[in-house]
Protein backbone atom coordinates (compact mmCIF):
# COMPACT_ATOMS: atom_id res chain seq x y z
CA UNK A 1 0.00 0.00 0.00
CA UNK A 2 1.33 3.56 -0.76
CA UNK A 3 0.26 6.24 1.33
CA UNK A 4 0.61 10.07 1.58
CA UNK A 5 -0.74 12.25 4.42
CA UNK A 6 -0.81 15.94 4.41
CA UNK A 7 2.59 16.13 2.19
CA UNK A 8 4.14 19.75 1.93
CA UNK A 9 6.86 20.35 -0.66
CA UNK A 10 8.10 24.23 -1.38
CA UNK A 11 10.80 25.54 -3.39
CA UNK A 12 12.29 28.72 -1.84
CA UNK A 13 9.13 30.72 -1.23
CA UNK A 14 7.28 28.33 -4.04
CA UNK A 15 4.66 25.99 -2.17
CA UNK A 16 4.52 23.36 -5.10
CA UNK A 17 2.89 21.09 -2.76
CA UNK A 18 -0.12 22.56 -0.19
CA UNK A 19 -1.11 19.05 1.48
CA UNK A 20 -1.46 16.30 -0.61
CA UNK A 21 -3.16 13.09 0.95
CA UNK A 22 -3.73 9.64 -1.03
CA UNK A 23 -3.95 5.79 -0.51
CA UNK A 24 -3.42 3.17 -3.81
CA UNK A 25 -3.90 0.09 -2.86
CA UNK A 26 -1.83 -2.62 -4.31
CA UNK A 27 -2.05 -4.31 -7.67
CA UNK A 28 -4.02 -0.53 -8.44
CA UNK A 29 -3.14 2.01 -10.76
CA UNK A 30 -3.14 5.61 -10.27
CA UNK A 31 -2.90 8.36 -13.13
CA UNK A 32 -2.11 11.93 -12.10
CA UNK A 33 -3.45 14.71 -14.60
CA UNK A 34 -3.10 18.29 -14.66
CA UNK A 35 -2.32 21.47 -15.91
CA UNK A 36 1.98 22.49 -16.35
CA UNK A 37 3.26 23.67 -13.24
CA UNK A 38 0.41 22.24 -11.08
CA UNK A 39 2.74 19.92 -8.87
CA UNK A 40 2.76 16.66 -10.71
CA UNK A 41 6.32 16.05 -11.38
CA UNK A 42 7.39 17.24 -7.66
CA UNK A 43 4.29 14.85 -6.30
CA UNK A 44 5.90 11.84 -8.11
CA UNK A 45 9.49 12.43 -7.49
CA UNK A 46 8.41 13.21 -3.52
CA UNK A 47 7.67 9.08 -3.78
CA UNK A 48 10.93 8.24 -4.00
CA UNK A 49 12.66 11.13 -2.50
CA UNK A 50 13.93 12.87 -5.15
CA UNK A 51 12.20 15.32 -3.88
CA UNK A 52 12.54 15.27 -0.10
CA UNK A 53 8.62 16.91 0.91
CA UNK A 54 8.91 19.56 3.81
CA UNK A 55 6.47 18.28 6.26
CA UNK A 56 4.00 15.04 6.05
CA UNK A 57 4.23 11.21 6.13
CA UNK A 58 4.22 8.81 3.13
CA UNK A 59 3.77 5.22 3.26
CA UNK A 60 5.34 3.01 0.45
CA UNK A 61 5.23 -0.81 1.99
CA UNK A 62 6.20 -1.73 5.56
CA UNK A 63 8.38 1.69 5.49
CA UNK A 64 7.01 5.01 6.98
CA UNK A 65 8.79 8.12 6.76
CA UNK A 66 7.53 11.30 8.92
CA UNK A 67 9.09 14.75 7.65
CA UNK A 68 9.80 17.75 9.43
CA UNK A 69 11.47 21.25 8.16
CA UNK A 70 14.88 21.16 9.05
CA UNK A 71 14.92 17.25 9.72
CA UNK A 72 17.46 14.88 7.09
CA UNK A 73 16.45 12.14 5.72
CA UNK A 74 19.28 9.57 6.13
CA UNK A 75 20.69 8.03 3.28
CA UNK A 76 19.99 4.77 4.40
CA UNK A 77 16.36 5.13 4.50
CA UNK A 78 16.39 7.08 0.92
CA UNK A 79 17.71 3.58 -0.26
CA UNK A 80 15.44 1.35 1.64
CA UNK A 81 12.42 3.54 0.18
CA UNK A 82 13.98 3.62 -3.43
CA UNK A 83 14.27 -0.35 -3.53
CA UNK A 84 10.91 -0.27 -3.33
CA UNK A 85 10.13 1.81 -5.91
CA UNK A 86 10.61 2.09 -9.77
CA UNK A 87 11.12 5.61 -11.66
CA UNK A 88 10.42 6.04 -15.58
CA UNK A 89 11.72 9.08 -16.55
CA UNK A 90 10.54 11.79 -19.04
CA UNK A 91 14.12 11.75 -20.63
CA UNK A 92 14.41 7.85 -20.48
CA UNK A 93 17.86 8.74 -18.63
CA UNK A 94 19.46 5.60 -18.90
CA UNK A 95 23.20 4.97 -18.34
CA UNK A 96 24.85 5.51 -21.85
CA UNK A 97 27.60 3.69 -21.47
CA UNK A 98 25.93 0.73 -20.59
CA UNK A 99 23.80 -1.34 -23.50
CA UNK A 100 20.55 -2.72 -22.51
CA UNK A 101 20.71 -5.48 -20.75
CA UNK A 102 23.55 -3.91 -18.65
CA UNK A 103 21.24 -1.67 -17.77
CA UNK A 104 18.86 -3.86 -16.33
CA UNK A 105 21.52 -5.69 -14.88
CA UNK A 106 22.77 -2.74 -13.02
CA UNK A 107 20.49 -2.50 -10.12
CA UNK A 108 20.53 -6.52 -9.03
CA UNK A 109 24.00 -6.40 -9.25
CA UNK A 110 25.39 -2.96 -7.40
CA UNK A 111 22.26 -2.45 -5.17
CA UNK A 112 20.52 -6.29 -4.78
CA UNK A 113 24.34 -8.18 -4.64
CA UNK A 114 22.80 -10.65 -7.57
CA UNK A 115 25.33 -12.67 -9.12
CA UNK A 116 25.96 -11.73 -12.66
CA UNK A 117 24.38 -14.71 -14.11
CA UNK A 118 21.62 -14.32 -11.75
CA UNK A 119 20.73 -10.94 -13.12
CA UNK A 120 21.17 -11.51 -16.65
CA UNK A 121 18.71 -14.47 -16.84
CA UNK A 122 16.40 -11.90 -15.06
CA UNK A 123 17.25 -8.92 -16.84
CA UNK A 124 16.67 -11.34 -19.87
CA UNK A 125 13.12 -12.22 -18.97
CA UNK A 126 12.66 -8.61 -18.79
CA UNK A 127 13.64 -7.53 -21.94
CA UNK A 128 11.62 -10.27 -23.65
CA UNK A 129 8.65 -8.75 -21.42
CA UNK A 130 9.13 -5.58 -23.12
CA UNK A 131 9.77 -7.20 -26.36
CA UNK A 132 13.34 -6.21 -26.52
CA UNK A 133 14.72 -9.32 -26.60
CA UNK A 134 17.09 -9.19 -29.62
CA UNK A 135 18.09 -5.62 -28.57
CA UNK A 136 20.26 -7.05 -25.45
CA UNK A 137 23.00 -5.65 -26.73
CA UNK A 138 22.39 -2.60 -27.93
CA UNK A 139 23.92 0.43 -26.43
CA UNK A 140 21.03 3.30 -26.07
CA UNK A 141 22.02 5.43 -28.09
CA UNK A 142 21.48 3.06 -31.12
CA UNK A 143 17.62 2.72 -29.80
CA UNK A 144 14.80 4.52 -31.00
CA UNK A 145 12.89 6.82 -28.11
CA UNK A 146 10.14 4.33 -27.89
CA UNK A 147 12.68 1.11 -27.18
CA UNK A 148 14.58 3.39 -24.82
CA UNK A 149 11.69 3.79 -23.11
CA UNK A 150 11.13 0.33 -22.94
CA UNK A 151 14.84 -0.47 -21.29
CA UNK A 152 13.61 2.36 -18.93
CA UNK A 153 10.56 0.10 -18.03
CA UNK A 154 12.78 -3.35 -17.57
CA UNK A 155 15.52 -1.43 -15.89
CA UNK A 156 12.77 0.20 -13.08
CA UNK A 157 11.08 -3.39 -13.03
CA UNK A 158 14.59 -5.11 -12.25
CA UNK A 159 14.36 -4.08 -8.66
CA UNK A 160 11.05 -5.85 -7.80
CA UNK A 161 9.28 -2.63 -6.98
CA UNK A 162 6.51 -2.18 -4.43
CA UNK A 163 5.03 0.44 -7.19
CA UNK A 164 6.43 1.90 -10.62
CA UNK A 165 6.72 5.78 -11.14
CA UNK A 166 6.53 7.06 -14.20
CA UNK A 167 6.58 10.97 -15.29
CA UNK A 168 5.38 11.51 -18.88
CA UNK A 169 6.63 8.44 -20.13
CA UNK A 170 5.79 9.10 -23.50
CA UNK A 171 5.81 13.31 -23.93
CA UNK A 172 9.59 12.86 -25.25
CA UNK A 173 8.30 10.37 -27.92
CA UNK A 174 7.51 10.89 -31.42
CA UNK A 175 3.83 10.55 -31.90
CA UNK A 176 4.36 6.79 -33.56
CA UNK A 177 6.13 5.66 -31.05
CA UNK A 178 3.89 6.12 -28.61
CA UNK A 179 1.80 3.16 -28.76
CA UNK A 180 4.13 0.81 -27.91
CA UNK A 181 5.71 2.13 -24.49
CA UNK A 182 1.70 3.13 -23.76
CA UNK A 183 1.09 -0.87 -24.32
CA UNK A 184 3.59 -2.57 -22.32
CA UNK A 185 2.57 -0.13 -19.51
CA UNK A 186 -1.20 -1.21 -20.14
CA UNK A 187 0.64 -5.05 -19.88
CA UNK A 188 1.74 -4.25 -17.02
CA UNK A 189 -1.28 -3.38 -15.30
CA UNK A 190 -3.03 -6.55 -16.39
CA UNK A 191 -0.16 -8.42 -14.22
CA UNK A 192 -1.39 -6.43 -11.52
CA UNK A 193 1.85 -4.00 -11.22
CA UNK A 194 0.98 -1.01 -8.62
CA UNK A 195 1.88 1.85 -10.76
CA UNK A 196 1.62 6.01 -10.00
CA UNK A 197 1.49 7.36 -13.82
CA UNK A 198 1.72 11.50 -14.72
CA UNK A 199 0.33 11.60 -17.77
CA UNK A 200 -1.41 14.08 -20.71
CA UNK A 201 -2.65 11.31 -22.15
CA UNK A 202 -6.06 11.51 -21.11
CA UNK A 203 -7.41 8.54 -23.29
CA UNK A 204 -4.81 6.15 -22.05
CA UNK A 205 -5.45 7.47 -18.47
CA UNK A 206 -9.43 6.27 -18.87
CA UNK A 207 -7.78 3.01 -19.84
CA UNK A 208 -5.47 1.78 -17.79
CA UNK A 209 -5.76 3.98 -14.26
CA UNK A 210 -8.53 2.42 -11.76
CA UNK A 211 -8.15 6.18 -10.07
CA UNK A 212 -7.41 9.12 -11.41
CA UNK A 213 -6.05 12.52 -9.53
CA UNK A 214 -6.79 16.08 -10.84
CA UNK A 215 -3.97 18.84 -9.72
CA UNK A 216 -4.04 22.19 -9.62
CA UNK A 217 -2.20 25.01 -7.79
CA UNK A 218 -0.51 22.52 -5.54
CA UNK A 219 -3.51 20.55 -4.57
CA UNK A 220 -6.00 17.63 -5.63
CA UNK A 221 -9.27 19.35 -7.01
CA UNK A 222 -10.80 16.03 -7.88
CA UNK A 223 -9.88 12.37 -7.15
CA UNK A 224 -11.52 9.10 -8.33
CA UNK A 225 -12.51 6.92 -10.90
CA UNK A 226 -11.05 7.85 -14.12
CA UNK A 227 -15.41 7.82 -15.12
CA UNK A 228 -16.15 10.37 -12.57
CA UNK A 229 -13.04 12.60 -13.09
CA UNK A 230 -12.72 12.56 -16.71
CA UNK A 231 -16.17 12.53 -17.88
CA UNK A 232 -17.94 13.85 -15.13
CA UNK A 233 -16.15 16.33 -13.30
CA UNK A 234 -17.68 18.48 -10.11
CA UNK A 235 -15.17 21.52 -9.39
CA UNK A 236 -15.40 24.66 -12.34
CA UNK A 237 -11.34 24.67 -12.72
CA UNK A 238 -11.56 20.64 -13.03
CA UNK A 239 -13.78 21.24 -16.24
CA UNK A 240 -12.17 24.28 -17.26
CA UNK A 241 -8.90 22.21 -17.69
CA UNK A 242 -10.45 18.93 -19.33
CA UNK A 243 -12.51 21.30 -21.81
CA UNK A 244 -9.26 23.01 -22.55
CA UNK A 245 -7.34 19.45 -23.75
CA UNK A 246 -10.26 18.28 -25.43
CA UNK A 247 -10.37 20.88 -27.71
CA UNK A 248 -6.50 20.38 -28.48
CA UNK A 249 -7.23 16.89 -29.00
CA UNK A 250 -9.83 17.43 -31.75
CA UNK B 1 77.23 22.21 -40.67
CA UNK B 2 81.00 21.51 -39.58
CA UNK B 3 82.20 17.79 -39.67
CA UNK B 4 83.19 18.46 -36.48
CA UNK B 5 79.64 19.68 -35.58
CA UNK B 6 77.84 16.71 -37.39
CA UNK B 7 80.24 14.35 -35.59
CA UNK B 8 78.92 15.87 -32.49
CA UNK B 9 75.14 15.41 -33.32
CA UNK B 10 75.68 12.10 -33.94
CA UNK B 11 77.74 11.15 -30.72
CA UNK B 12 75.27 13.23 -28.64
CA UNK B 13 71.93 12.11 -30.19
CA UNK B 14 71.97 8.23 -28.71
CA UNK B 15 72.41 9.74 -24.72
CA UNK B 16 69.66 12.17 -25.53
CA UNK B 17 67.37 9.71 -26.87
CA UNK B 18 68.76 7.14 -23.99
CA UNK B 19 68.06 9.58 -21.28
CA UNK B 20 64.93 10.65 -22.66
CA UNK B 21 63.73 6.88 -22.56
CA UNK B 22 65.10 6.07 -20.03
CA UNK B 23 64.34 8.87 -17.38
CA UNK B 24 62.06 11.55 -18.94
CA UNK B 25 59.61 8.93 -19.90
CA UNK B 26 59.68 7.11 -16.72
CA UNK B 27 59.55 10.18 -14.50
CA UNK B 28 56.69 11.83 -16.44
CA UNK B 29 54.90 8.12 -16.67
CA UNK B 30 55.24 7.62 -12.22
CA UNK B 31 54.31 11.42 -11.64
CA UNK B 32 50.63 11.35 -14.03
CA UNK B 33 50.01 8.01 -12.68
CA UNK B 34 50.15 9.31 -9.04
CA UNK B 35 48.97 12.75 -10.43
CA UNK B 36 45.88 11.43 -11.53
CA UNK B 37 45.46 9.93 -8.19
CA UNK B 38 45.09 12.38 -6.30
CA UNK B 39 43.28 14.27 -9.04
CA UNK B 40 40.20 12.18 -8.21
CA UNK B 41 40.56 11.78 -4.74
CA UNK B 42 40.72 16.19 -5.12
CA UNK B 43 37.96 16.40 -7.33
CA UNK B 44 35.80 13.86 -5.06
CA UNK B 45 36.48 15.64 -1.96
CA UNK B 46 35.41 19.38 -3.53
CA UNK B 47 32.27 17.87 -4.37
CA UNK B 48 32.08 15.90 -0.98
CA UNK B 49 29.63 16.90 1.32
CA UNK B 50 31.47 17.26 4.09
CA UNK B 51 32.81 20.82 4.74
CA UNK B 52 35.95 20.25 5.95
CA UNK B 53 37.32 17.96 2.71
CA UNK B 54 36.03 21.08 0.42
CA UNK B 55 37.66 23.66 2.45
CA UNK B 56 41.18 21.36 2.22
CA UNK B 57 41.46 20.37 -1.47
CA UNK B 58 40.31 23.93 -2.73
CA UNK B 59 43.58 25.32 -0.33
CA UNK B 60 45.88 22.34 -2.30
CA UNK B 61 44.42 23.42 -5.63
CA UNK B 62 44.85 27.35 -4.79
CA UNK B 63 48.23 26.84 -3.70
CA UNK B 64 49.71 24.75 -6.83
CA UNK B 65 48.31 27.00 -9.38
CA UNK B 66 48.75 29.78 -7.76
CA UNK B 67 52.78 29.33 -7.88
CA UNK B 68 55.51 28.27 -10.03
CA UNK B 69 56.24 24.77 -10.69
CA UNK B 70 60.12 25.55 -10.63
CA UNK B 71 59.28 27.12 -7.31
CA UNK B 72 56.96 24.31 -5.76
CA UNK B 73 60.39 22.18 -7.23
CA UNK B 74 62.73 24.22 -5.39
CA UNK B 75 61.28 24.05 -2.01
CA UNK B 76 60.95 20.54 -2.56
CA UNK B 77 64.82 20.09 -3.24
CA UNK B 78 66.52 22.74 -1.69
CA UNK B 79 63.87 23.97 0.78
CA UNK B 80 62.94 20.78 2.66
CA UNK B 81 66.36 19.44 3.58
CA UNK B 82 66.43 22.90 5.86
CA UNK B 83 63.42 21.29 7.79
CA UNK B 84 65.13 18.02 8.23
CA UNK B 85 63.43 16.31 4.99
CA UNK B 86 66.06 15.48 2.37
CA UNK B 87 65.33 14.01 -0.87
CA UNK B 88 66.73 12.37 -3.73
CA UNK B 89 65.71 14.74 -6.85
CA UNK B 90 63.87 11.61 -8.54
CA UNK B 91 61.50 11.36 -5.43
CA UNK B 92 61.47 15.60 -5.08
CA UNK B 93 60.56 15.25 -9.06
CA UNK B 94 57.97 12.64 -8.34
CA UNK B 95 56.58 14.51 -5.50
CA UNK B 96 56.45 17.99 -7.50
CA UNK B 97 55.01 16.88 -10.62
CA UNK B 98 52.56 15.14 -9.03
CA UNK B 99 51.27 17.52 -6.48
CA UNK B 100 51.12 19.82 -9.74
CA UNK B 101 49.03 17.17 -12.44
CA UNK B 102 46.61 16.33 -9.16
CA UNK B 103 45.98 19.92 -8.66
CA UNK B 104 45.12 20.66 -12.45
CA UNK B 105 43.86 17.03 -13.11
CA UNK B 106 41.48 17.82 -10.10
CA UNK B 107 40.12 20.89 -12.16
CA UNK B 108 39.31 18.22 -15.38
CA UNK B 109 38.40 15.67 -13.78
CA UNK B 110 36.12 18.20 -11.27
CA UNK B 111 34.64 19.44 -14.64
CA UNK B 112 33.64 16.41 -16.24
CA UNK B 113 31.46 14.65 -13.52
CA UNK B 114 29.55 18.37 -13.28
CA UNK B 115 28.97 18.04 -17.08
CA UNK B 116 27.06 14.49 -16.52
CA UNK B 117 23.56 15.44 -16.61
CA UNK B 118 21.70 15.59 -13.68
CA UNK B 119 19.14 12.54 -14.80
CA UNK B 120 22.17 10.21 -14.41
CA UNK B 121 22.69 11.01 -10.72
CA UNK B 122 18.64 10.63 -10.92
CA UNK B 123 17.92 7.77 -12.61
CA UNK B 124 21.05 5.96 -10.17
CA UNK B 125 19.47 7.08 -7.43
CA UNK B 126 16.31 5.68 -8.12
CA UNK B 127 17.65 2.44 -8.97
CA UNK B 128 18.38 2.32 -5.32
CA UNK B 129 22.24 3.29 -5.00
CA UNK B 130 23.83 5.18 -3.29
CA UNK B 131 25.60 8.50 -3.57
CA UNK B 132 28.93 6.67 -3.95
CA UNK B 133 27.52 3.80 -5.89
CA UNK B 134 26.43 6.03 -8.20
CA UNK B 135 29.72 7.87 -9.01
CA UNK B 136 31.35 4.57 -9.15
CA UNK B 137 29.43 2.84 -11.06
CA UNK B 138 27.60 5.43 -13.48
CA UNK B 139 28.98 8.70 -13.23
CA UNK B 140 32.79 8.22 -13.11
CA UNK B 141 32.33 6.08 -15.99
CA UNK B 142 30.79 8.62 -18.28
CA UNK B 143 33.36 11.28 -16.78
CA UNK B 144 36.20 9.47 -17.79
CA UNK B 145 35.71 9.91 -21.43
CA UNK B 146 34.90 13.42 -21.05
CA UNK B 147 38.14 14.24 -19.05
CA UNK B 148 40.67 11.88 -21.40
CA UNK B 149 41.12 14.64 -24.23
CA UNK B 150 42.32 17.88 -21.72
CA UNK B 151 43.88 15.20 -19.56
CA UNK B 152 45.70 13.90 -22.30
CA UNK B 153 46.92 16.99 -23.08
CA UNK B 154 48.33 17.32 -19.44
CA UNK B 155 50.55 14.77 -20.26
CA UNK B 156 51.86 16.06 -22.99
CA UNK B 157 52.60 19.24 -21.13
CA UNK B 158 54.25 17.42 -18.22
CA UNK B 159 56.47 15.52 -20.31
CA UNK B 160 57.97 18.63 -21.63
CA UNK B 161 57.73 20.15 -17.72
CA UNK B 162 60.15 17.37 -16.83
CA UNK B 163 62.84 19.18 -18.18
CA UNK B 164 62.68 21.92 -15.26
CA UNK B 165 63.78 18.31 -12.91
CA UNK B 166 67.52 19.88 -14.67
CA UNK B 167 67.40 22.41 -11.90
CA UNK B 168 66.85 20.30 -9.02
CA UNK B 169 69.63 17.55 -10.20
CA UNK B 170 67.85 14.94 -11.94
CA UNK B 171 69.76 13.63 -14.82
CA UNK B 172 66.92 13.36 -17.01
CA UNK B 173 67.22 14.57 -21.28
CA UNK B 174 67.32 18.64 -20.16
CA UNK B 175 70.38 18.03 -17.99
CA UNK B 176 72.26 15.19 -20.10
CA UNK B 177 71.67 17.81 -23.46
CA UNK B 178 73.16 20.91 -20.62
CA UNK B 179 75.90 18.46 -19.48
CA UNK B 180 77.12 17.78 -23.60
CA UNK B 181 76.85 21.54 -24.64
CA UNK B 182 78.77 22.79 -21.74
CA UNK B 183 81.79 19.94 -22.62
CA UNK B 184 81.42 20.76 -26.34
CA UNK B 185 80.53 24.10 -26.11
CA UNK B 186 78.20 23.63 -28.94
CA UNK B 187 74.61 25.03 -27.09
CA UNK B 188 72.72 25.90 -30.57
CA UNK B 189 73.17 22.39 -31.90
CA UNK B 190 72.45 20.14 -28.45
CA UNK B 191 69.69 22.24 -27.10
CA UNK B 192 68.30 22.25 -30.92
CA UNK B 193 68.78 18.02 -30.58
CA UNK B 194 66.98 17.87 -27.03
CA UNK B 195 64.17 20.03 -28.66
CA UNK B 196 63.81 17.84 -31.32
CA UNK B 197 63.49 14.71 -29.54
CA UNK B 198 61.01 16.50 -27.02
CA UNK B 199 58.96 17.25 -30.43
CA UNK B 200 58.90 13.86 -31.33
CA UNK B 201 58.01 12.49 -28.05
CA UNK B 202 54.87 15.07 -27.89
CA UNK B 203 54.35 14.52 -31.47
CA UNK B 204 54.16 10.89 -30.81
CA UNK B 205 51.43 11.55 -27.76
CA UNK B 206 49.48 13.80 -29.95
CA UNK B 207 49.10 11.12 -32.44
CA UNK B 208 48.02 8.49 -29.66
CA UNK B 209 45.66 11.16 -28.58
CA UNK B 210 43.68 11.56 -31.74
CA UNK B 211 43.12 7.87 -32.05
CA UNK B 212 41.82 7.84 -28.98
CA UNK B 213 39.43 10.52 -29.57
CA UNK B 214 37.81 9.14 -32.36
CA UNK B 215 37.70 6.06 -30.47
CA UNK B 216 35.67 7.76 -27.58
CA UNK B 217 33.63 9.68 -30.16
CA UNK B 218 32.42 6.51 -31.89
CA UNK B 219 31.29 5.00 -28.60
CA UNK B 220 29.74 7.93 -27.02
CA UNK B 221 26.07 8.72 -27.19
CA UNK B 222 25.34 11.52 -29.89
N1 LIG C 1 13.88 22.12 -8.42
C1 LIG C 1 13.01 23.15 -8.48
N2 LIG C 1 13.37 24.37 -8.05
C2 LIG C 1 12.50 25.40 -8.09
N3 LIG C 1 11.27 25.32 -8.56
C3 LIG C 1 10.84 24.15 -9.02
C4 LIG C 1 11.68 23.00 -9.02
N4 LIG C 1 11.00 21.96 -9.53
C5 LIG C 1 9.78 22.43 -9.84
N5 LIG C 1 9.67 23.74 -9.54
C6 LIG C 1 8.48 24.56 -9.72
O1 LIG C 1 7.42 23.93 -9.06
C7 LIG C 1 6.21 24.05 -9.79
C8 LIG C 1 5.62 22.69 -10.05
O2 LIG C 1 6.49 21.98 -10.90
P1 LIG C 1 6.21 20.50 -11.40
O3 LIG C 1 7.36 20.14 -12.26
O4 LIG C 1 5.92 19.63 -10.25
O5 LIG C 1 4.90 20.70 -12.27
P2 LIG C 1 4.17 19.69 -13.26
O6 LIG C 1 2.77 19.60 -12.81
O7 LIG C 1 4.94 18.43 -13.34
O8 LIG C 1 4.23 20.46 -14.64
P3 LIG C 1 4.42 19.91 -16.13
O9 LIG C 1 3.09 19.40 -16.58
O10 LIG C 1 4.83 21.11 -16.90
O11 LIG C 1 5.47 18.85 -16.10
C9 LIG C 1 6.54 24.84 -11.04
O12 LIG C 1 6.21 26.18 -10.84
C10 LIG C 1 8.05 24.68 -11.16
O13 LIG C 1 8.62 25.79 -11.79
MG1 LIG D 1 6.06 17.48 -14.88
Amino acid sequence: MIEIRNLHKSFGSLEVLKGIDMTLERGKVLAIIGPSGSGKTTLLRCFNLLEVPDRGILTVGKQTLDFEAGKKVREKEAVALRKQTGMVFQSFNLFPHQTAIENIMEAQVTVQKKSKSDSRQRAAELLAKVGLADKAEFYPHQLSGGQQQRIAIARAMAVDPEVLLFDEPTSALDPQLVGEVLKVIKQLAADGMTMIIVTHEMKFAADVADRVILMDGGVIIEEGPPENVLENPQSARAIQFLNRLASYEI
Amino acid sequence: MTDRQIEILIDSLLPLLKAGVVFTIPLALVSFALGLIVAVATALARLSTIRVLRLVARFYVWIIRGTPLLVQLFIIFYGLPYAGITLDPFIASVIGFTLSVGAYGSEIVRAAILSIHKGQWEAAYSIGMTRWQALRRVILPQAARVAIPPLGSSFISLVKDTSLAATILYMEMFRVAQQISAAKYEPLLIYSAAGAIYLLFCSVLSWLQNITEKRLARYSAS
